[in-house]
């Protein structure tokens, strides 16, 4: 037996005996009572003892009776026919045929839970078929409408390049509910819908996504994500407050978008990069307190019950890559491009876990790979509370961004930490400050004036290497008399004897002031 | 009391030559030991292509003596270096002619501690073990190593309940089954029936899955290793399906007698009523 399912909302048996011309002619429920919540899909008024084999279910069937009065098996097997046609409902008019509700009928009817409908009072069934079908015709229309408008809306969205996220808060505004987008292993790739009950959804997301969509009715509703036969992740709405069938609706809307935003989305960076670079953005700006962000960790895949917290930020290493490695050595983190040239990774390590030896192991790895930059790790001391992260993160970043240009130059050791820094994390800190600023342009207007001579980088490099000549002419691929020529250059331009070593260290501050600008 | 210990697992794509691939496994075992794992479970065949994808005989080479062979040797040496428990499943020659597919349990201090033989043998598209393999014949042997006690179940022996059954019997508290699994043939299964045997003999289970497509077949192996607990909860993320990966996760193995305690499955079992279960 095929079981019939609207494609569209439809009116229930309750809500068509509800109508008030139906009303009109004094409805009464005689059998099925349990049954009125079934969808009726169309209403049909038939006469013919064999009406079951012209069904294909979901019908009310309105009849007079009149060709099965007196005959109860025939009664009984007219009720048992609706039944294996998946009839909604069959609605008796009493009258002439019957003065009252035949018991034959009633007993078939309540055996099989067939709702029975008597009319007691004589009703043209063609009032009753016109109301009930305009109706259904209008809410398929509004289904329909509402379909298309959501779809529309969602491709305007995506071809106009709109991210993941945009696209999930519009579906959240049109389900009214928080909204759910998973991998196949419940890792949550996005969220959106009003912030607390996000937060109260994925507070507990491990057990109750597994459970959630298990049985109709109860307001979770899911699509499955996929293509080409291979399913990829899966869409929830949580507690989906308006009827199933609409919520069906737009559930299969957002996942037709959300595939094809996947699909359109190619190269780019993954729905998992992408929640993991919202997270520590988050983390970063510290606009949310990190203890509201960690249902979001948690769901994320970042174990948070009893860790240390290791804030590190990479430069030469974009997320996809490093994520790969976190992968490779079984370590737990997530990682996320910060800038172009900064990404942050925050790994989650057990408390008997040696947090320093297991980032240099990471550090080495990094190093180890064949790639066209060179790779900075730049740590954070651990944090051993999750509210201490954001701070970590930005420690972390700031080492980073203090090494930047000079990482080849200053011989780093291959974890960099805030004592590495020295000087340079200190001007760093100072950069926006007016007075540092033209400190810097004064001491060094005389080269600043004719960028074209590259003499700057010469100073830059003959100051990080401690004024080692021989290593700066190195660098430089120029010969030791060449070199000379262009240091006494510089001392020319900038009236300055370099081998005086208050003036040395002014320049090479100023230098450090010039450059954490340029950032 | 808790009593934890960290396990791990390692899935990977086939490099194309056995050298390079063994080194793949030892920078992992490294890799395992730097967080601090205790025990670590290699993939079916682990040095190899999963070559059951044709019948060639060129493919017996892969054979090698258990424990008297060089890779075996190799990793005992690598085991006591890392103070790391090692299951190494491969390709057993006992004497030319008789292969078995096997893996070897070596001890955190290097000793080799004995073998299980895969008891299941599938003849099936894609998977021609038999031209390969004898079924094998070591029973359900469990490991009292360093780490715990530990069983090895190999690949299609999973769809078998018996095997699970005795290796829990033997009192084995956790057990590794390695794999060489292809999409589309048992994804659903993949994480169906270990969690369910995990349950059914109340111990952890960690299921290992290489990943990839190689050269002599269609077969597109789909990773998505995992440990799960005697509750059938997965113990952290599932792996990627993709891509190489080291699993590492701290389980907790008084949850055993916690489980057990609650549920008395072993109590409860009736053997004097499974006599038609083992009648040939």
């Amino acid at each position: 037996m095929t079981t019939w399912e609207p494609p569209v909302p439809a009116l229930s048996v309750r809500q068509v005996l509800a109508l008030e011309r139906v009303l009109a002619g004094e409805p009464e429920v005689v059998a099925g009572a349990g049954r009125l919540d079934r969808p009726v899909r169309w209403v049909h008024v038939a006469e013919a003892a064999d009406v079951g084999v012209m069904l294909s279910g979901g019908e009310m069937v309105l009849t007079t009776g009149v060709l099965l009065a007196g005959d109860e098996h025939k009664q009984t097997e007219y009720v048992r026919s609706l039944h294996r046609a998946e009839a909604s409902a069959v609605v008796l008019g009493l009258g002439r045929a019957f003065p009252s509700p035949p018991e034959a009928m009633r007993r078939a009817a309540e055996r099989c839970q067939l709702p029975l409908v008597v009319l007691h009072r004589p009703f043209p069934f063609a009032q009753l078929t016109e109301e009930v079908q305009s109706r259904l015709v209008r809410r398929k229309f509004a289904a329909v409408s509402l379909s298309e408008a959501v779809r529309t809306e969602l491709t305007a969205l995506i071809t106009g390049g709109a991210p993941l996220q945009r696209l999930l808060d519009e579906i959240a505004r049109h389900c009214g509910c928080p909204v759910v987008v998973t991998n196949l292993a419940h890792r949550v790739l996005g969220t959106a819908g009003e912030r607390s009950a996000v937060d109260d959804v994925l507070r507990d997301w491990d057990r109750i996504a597994r459970q959630a969509g298990r049985s109709e009715g109860d307001g979770w509703i899911r699509a499955e994500l996929g293509g080409r036969g291979e399913s990829w992740g899966r869409l929830v709405l949580c507690g989906y407050r308006g009827d199933t069938e609409t919520g069906r609706l737009l559930a299969d809307r957002a996942a037709e978008a959300l595939v094809l935003h996947r699909m359109l989305g190619g190269a780019g960076c993954s729905w998992e990069e992408q929640s993991a670079l919202s997270l520590l953005t988050d983390l970063v700006g510290g606009a949310v307190p990190a203890r509201h962000l960690l249902p979001r960790a948690r769901a994320a895949g970042l174990p948070v019950n009893r860790r240390t917290f290791l804030p590190l930020v990479v430069r030469g290493r974009r997320a996809a890559p490093l994520d790969r490695t976190l992968r490779l050595l079984g370590l737990p983190g997530i990682a996320g491009e910060l800038s172009a040239t900064a990404t942050a990774v925050l790994l989650s390590l057990a408390r008997d876990q040696d947090a320093e030896a297991l980032t240099a192991h990471f550090a080495a790895r990094l190093r180890a790979e064949p790639a066209d930059e060179h790779v900075v790790v730049a740590a954070a001391a651990a944090r051993t509370s999750f509210d201490d992260v954001p701070a970590g993160l930005r420690e972390a970043r700031h080492v980073a961004d203090a090494v930047a240009d000079d990482a080849a130059a200053l011989d780093l050791p291959p974890v960099v930490r805030l004592r590495d820094v020295h000087l340079r994390g200190l001007v760093r800190l100072l950069r926006d400050d007016p007075q540092v600023q033209s400190f810097a342009e004064r001491e060094l207007s005389g080269l600043l004036c004719d960028p074209g001579e590259d003499l700057l980088p010469v100073l830059r490099t003959y100051l990080a290497t401690g004024r080692n000549k021989s290593r700066t002419a190195q660098l430089h691929h120029v010969s030791r008399p060449a070199l000379y020529r262009r240091l006494e250059a510089i001392q020319a331009r900038l009236g300055v004897d370099l081998d005086d070593f208050e003036q040395a260290a002014s320049l090479h501050i100023a230098l450090l002031a010039h450059d954490a600008q340029q950032r | 009391m808790s009593r934890v210990i960290r396990a791990a697992v390692f899935q990977t794509a086939w490099t194309g030559d056995k050298e390079s691939m063994i080194q793949v496994h030892e920078q992992a075992a490294r890799d395992a030991a730097a967080q601090g794992a205790q025990v670590l479970c290699f993939q079916e065949l682990f040095y190899g292509p999963y070559f059951c994808q044709v019948q060639d005989p060129a493919f017996y080479e892969y054979a090698e003596r258990i424990p008297d062979g060089p890779v075996v040797e190799r990793f005992q040496r690598l085991a006591r270096e890392l103070n790391l428990v090692l299951v190494l499943p491969m390709y057993e020659e006992e004497q030319p002619g008789v292969l078995y597919n096997t893996a070897a349990v070596i001890d955190a201090d290097g000793t080799y501690l004995g073998k299980y033989r895969k008891t299941h043998i599938p003849q099936v598209k894609g998977f021609w073990e038999k031209f390969y393999f004898r079924p094998g014949n070591s029973g359900w042997p469990v490991f009292d190593t360093k780490a715990g006690r530990i069983g090895v179940y190999i690949c299609y022996d999973r769809h078998f309940p018996e095997g699970w059954r005795a290796l829990g019997l033997a009192g084995a508290e956790l057990v590794f089954n390695p794999s060489a699994t292809s999409r589309g043939l048992s994804g659903y299964l993949w994480q169906l029936e270990q969690p369910a045997a995990a349950v059914a003999n109340e111990y952890f289970v960690g299921a290992i899955n290489r990943v990839g497509v190689e050269e002599y077949g269609d077969n597109d192996f789909y990773g998505t290793s995992y440990f799960v607990d005697p509750e059938a909860r997965f113990v952290g993320e599932v792996a990627g399906d993709k891509e190489t990966e080291l699993v590492v996760r701290d389980l907790d193995l008084a949850k055993l007698r916690e489980v057990r305690d609650r549920w008395q499955f072993y109590r409860d079992r009736n053997p004097s009523a499974y006599g038609p279960l083992t009648t040939p």
